[in-house]
């Protein structure tokens, strides 16, 4: 099995040579494309090799992620695993009546809440947990930012421009409520 | 050899009559969509964005001219502080002879992404609290937050105690380093930054995964086990799907927001120590010098006692009352057990230190 390092490496050495051919092919073709400057296909021929850029870098983070996920399985089936037993110590024999069933039902849930709390109380659950969510958004910003390319192209705003707008927007209703307070103010000191 | 396994016929009896249970369940019980969580009346007071001041209706007789403005939670929505006439808080308030108003934060958008403490507290808590003022002719009103809402309730009184009356702080998250809870412990290791940057508001699903993990087998799966059990016990079924109904209607947390809170009250503990900061000033929870009553409940997994009871010493009020409930976080407001014992309490209280 490839260790992680030599995956590092492949995927670097697959990066150059996108980025090689990308770059070059697009050196060469610049000049009668440039004809075409105001249309999205123009636009769109320029932000290709950023959008590769960024699938490519989707892939290192999906190892990461993978490698998150797998480590959440992992915690999740070990402490299944290690819950069952407990419960099998406690209850070797499968209950033939609706008294011992309805116990043993209760043992089963609070062996199950007390392992899996357990779990999920740890700092290791949460710094994993953590990680993957965190991995998770990587992806997602990688995302983001190829609609963005993509809206670009196509001449239209941005996330990042609507991002703008919206903190535009709230300091402008902040001041509005300024001024609408200080206005309230003068007029109840002037006795209007 | 041939072996036989001898069961009880109970058993297979109890197995059919819950399957028959579930194939019944529509016939008997209303689908969530179909029920409204609406229960006593209001009118909208005031609003702004999306916030609304909402003010309940009440047959009864004013015994104090203090009203009550109560501070619901960011997390979910506010019906579970009326959810049932036989278990609403609001209505028992309203029957003790208290005027409440209550502050519903609404839905956010990702146009309000950018709202922060500074928004929330300097300017929709305190315009609601002006407006209220303005509306009853008094000089300060009795304030009361629950959960998130009592960390609101509690900055918003340290940076304004001159309109504070009486404080009231129900599971209020305050002390993020003794908070012993799942929710505690995943948002010490949260990469908030990153999560606000690119997603912009706390999305609900992550609540809801919080909420699975909280009591996985309880709540997940014994809980619906029950309410298939019970599905003939038309009270039982009611309330259960009111109170589901209310679990699974989270509104998104405004990212800024969001992130504060993350940072001042668990990462870095800031409110606790005197040194959060909102809107260039300092929130010193010395300021707060009004009577101030703490209720927290032994069995809350959400926010932990540990981490609510800080409060109660570092105000500088002498006139301070600490009630510990043999109940849970959402047993302490919506239950048999609220209407016998937590209301009473605090209604007893609140008149004792409001004008008459």
């Amino acid at each position: 099995m490839a260790s992680s390092e030599d995956y590092k490496k492949s995927i670097g050495y697959y990066k150059h040579v996108s980025l090689f051919w990308t770059d070059l092919l697009s050196l060469m073709s610049s000049r009668p494309h440039s004809l075409l400057s105001t249309g999205p296909l123009r636009k769109f021929g320029v932000n290709a090799k950023k959008v590769n850029t960024e699938m490519i870098e989707i892939n290192q983070e999906l190892a990461e992620f993978n490698a998150r996920l797998s480590e959440y399985y992992k915690q999740l089936t070990d402490t299944w695993n290690e819950a069952q037993k407990q419960f099998n110590k406690k209850v070797p024999e499968i209950p033939t009546d609706t008294e011992h069933l309805d116990s043993t039902k209760r043992i089963w849930i609070d062996i199950f809440e007390n392992y899996f709390t357990r779990l999920f109380d740890s700092p290791e659950f949460a710094e994993n947990f953590g990680k993957m969510v965190s991995s998770e958004l990587e992806l997602a910003k990688h995302w983001n930012n190829i609609i963005s390319l993509m809206m670009e192209s196509a001449n239209m705003p941005t996330k990042k421009e609507i991002d703008e707008l919206y903190k535009e927007l709230h300091l402008l209703r902040k001041r509005v409520a300024k001024l609408e307070k200080i206005a309230s103010i003068g007029g109840s000191a002037n006795g209007k | 050899m041939e072996s036989e396994l001898k069961i009880d016929p109970r058993i297979i009896e109890e197995f059919l009559q819950i399957n028959k249970n579930i194939l019944d369940a529509p016939k008997l019980v209303a689908a969530p969509d179909e029920i409204s969580l609406e229960m006593t009346p209001y009118d909208v007071v005031y609003s702004e964005g999306k916030m609304r001041l909402l003010h309940f209706n009440s047959d009864k007789q004013k015994q104090v001219r203090t009203p009550l403005l109560i501070a619901y939670a960011l997390i979910n929505r506010y019906h579970i502080l009326d959810i049932h006439p036989q278990k609403s808080w609001v209505r028992n308030m309203l029957d003790q002879g208290l005027d409440v108003y209550m502050i519903d934060w609404g839905t956010p958008t990702k146009m309000d992404r950018y709202l922060g403490f500074d928004d929330y507290v300097n300017s929709y808590m305190d315009n609601c609290v002006d407006f209220i003022l303005n509306e009853s002719s008094v000089e300060k009103v009795s304030l009361q937050g629950y959960c998130t809402g009592g960390t609101l309730a509690t900055v918003y009184t340290a940076l304004h105690p001159n309109k504070i009356k009486n404080l009231v702080l129900t599971a209020p998250v305050i002390d993020g380093s003794k908070d012993s809870t799942v929710v505690a412990n995943l948002a010490k290791h949260m990469d908030v930054d990153k999560m606000v940057d690119v997603i912009g508001n706390m999305p609900p699903e992550f609540m809801y995964y919080v909420f699975s993990i909280l009591k996985p087998f309880e709540q997940g799966l014994e809980k619906y086990v029950q309410f298939f059990k019970n599905i003939h016990n038309k009270e039982y079924v009611e309330n259960f799907i009111r109170v589901e109904k209310w679990l699974s209607d989270t509104p998104p947390i405004p990212g800024e927001l969001f992130r504060e809170w993350v940072k001042n009250v668990y990462q870095e503990n800031l409110l606790i120590r005197n040194q959060m900061n909102v809107a260039g000033k300092v929130v010193d929870l010395k300021n707060i010098s009004m009577p101030v009553f703490t209720q927290v409940a032994v069995g809350d997994h959400l926010v932990s006692p540990e981490c609510s009871m800080p409060i109660h010493y570092a105000v500088s009020t002498e006139d301070k009352t600490l009630r510990i409930y043999a109940t849970g976080h959402v047993g302490m407001i919506a239950s048999s057990f609220s209407q016998k014992r937590v209301l009473p309490e605090l209604g007893q209280w609140l008149k004792e230190r409001s004008e008459k």
